[in-house]
């Protein structure tokens, strides 16, 4: 571990709250120890969803990973929260130029070149950019303009990218929320596993048809419509409430949280995703 | 007759507020072995707290948080709470005033019966 690395990790272990985990993760990053830098900046995002430094760099490991989608709308959404952010501009017109899609990356850069960004760099990818458009018989001219002055692109009604809809209800940064439709698809949150991957999907399939069997459960025992599911693993405590439309809430913290609190957790969570599915948030 | 589950079925049901105890295949949810009250079905009982289980285990599995120990349905007339061991779930009906902490115990107690008499699922 390097002094930096040592550093920054002793400083987000005194204030976990903190935006260290930012340059702790780039730190990682440079050391090429991608999924230990996915993990603290995923964690770091659950604190800080609205931190566009965050998302670049999430963006830039999605990047290291190969994974231009995630890096794209990492990007989109640092443009959305600082609009004309030079550095999401040059990365989404870069992951544009990677996946071929060239009018896309002349406009992206353009608009990076007219926002005021004097990097060299990209200067010259611009030029590369238009060279293979102009190479491929590709007109350049008619590029559309991004509009970098555009507001966040919410749904109706609704204040937070649903993504962190729980990410200021949850006081730890080791504890993830979702909220499942009836087919266990993902209408909010996420679902960090402890390798930092978002596994929202993966679980929520799993978990399709609880809200049907638990109910049925109860109704045979005549114990009245059930209220919450707690299952123990080695390593968390998951707990489940049902929500509107047999949805289902899924909320999973360290094993070492008080059962107690776990359950006034899940109760701020369904609170929170109540508001939300009936647009008060 | 006693069978290997006996006792663990047993020392549940001596529990205040347990109704019925059970131990059932999780896989099919089938009634391996069942202390129940006059009156209770338990064939069905095990097949949703079997289903329950399993995929409370696959969803863990997952998000790569390894075994299921225990888990709780709560309602508000009681609870369902169920522990695993190979291939084998224990199943506990409770009502609501049952002192769950204890059943906890009782269950977790019981896991590594559960998987020598039931081998590993």
């Amino acid at each position: 571990m390097s002094d930096d690395v040592r550093r920054l990790s002793d400083e987000l272990a005194r204030d976990p709250g903190s935006r260290v985990f930012v340059p702790l993760g780039e730190a990682l990053r440079r050391q090429g120890q991608l999924d230990l830098a996915l993990k603290v900046t995923m964690r770091g995002l659950e604190r800080h969803p609205h931190f566009p430094d965050a998302h670049d760099l999430l963006a830039r490991i999605s990047v290291d990973q190969g994974n231009l989608q995630r890096a794209f709308d990492e990007w989109d959404m640092v443009l959305r929260l600082t609009p004309g952010h030079h550095g999401a501009l040059r990365g989404m017109g870069f992951v544009c130029f990677q996946q071929g899609r060239l009018a896309d990356a002349e406009r992206y850069l353009s608009a990076a070149v007219d926002a005021g960004d004097s990097d060299e760099g990209v200067t010259l990818a611009l030029a590369n950019v238009r060279a293979a458009r102009q190479g491929a018989g590709t007109p350049a001219g008619g590029v559309r303009t991004v509009d970098t002055r555009r507001e966040p692109r919410l749904p109706p009604g609704t204040t937070h990218d649903p993504r962190f809809l729980f990410a200021d209800v949850l006081s730890d940064a080791e504890q993830t929320a979702m909220l499942l439709d009836s087919d266990g698809l993902v209408l909010a949150g996420a679902y960090v596993a402890y390798d930092g991957r978002d596994v929202a999907q993966e679980v929520g399939a799993e978990l399709s048809g609880v809200t049907d069997a638990a109910r049925r459960a109860t109704r045979h025992l005549s114990l009245g419509e059930w209220t919450s599911i707690v299952f123990e693993t080695e390593v968390a405590v998951v707990a489940m409430a049902p929500s509107q439309g047999d949805g289902l809430l899924v909320m999973a913290t360290s094993r070492t949280t008080p059962l107690g609190l776990v359950r006034r957790l899940l109760d701020r969570c369904a609170e929170r995703s109540a508001k939300w599915l009936g647009g008060r948030f | 007759m006693a069978t290997p589950f006996s006792p663990m079925l047993d020392a549940l049901t001596r529990q205040r507020g347990v109704t019925a105890a059970l131990v059932v295949s999780e896989r099919d949810g089938i009634v391996v072995e069942s202390n129940l009250q006059i009156g209770q079905d338990g064939d069905r009982v095990a097949a949703l707290a079997a289903s329950l289980y399993r995929k409370a285990r696959l969803a863990a599995r997952a998000a790569g948080m390894g075994a299921v120990s225990f888990m709780q349905l709560e309602a508000p007339g009681g609870r369902l709470c169920a522990v695993g061991g190979g291939a084998l779930v224990l199943v506990v009906v409770a009502e609501a005033s049952v002192n769950v902490g204890l059943v906890r115990v009782e269950l977790l107690k019981a896991i590594e019966g559960l998987s020598a008499a039931g081998g590993e699922g």
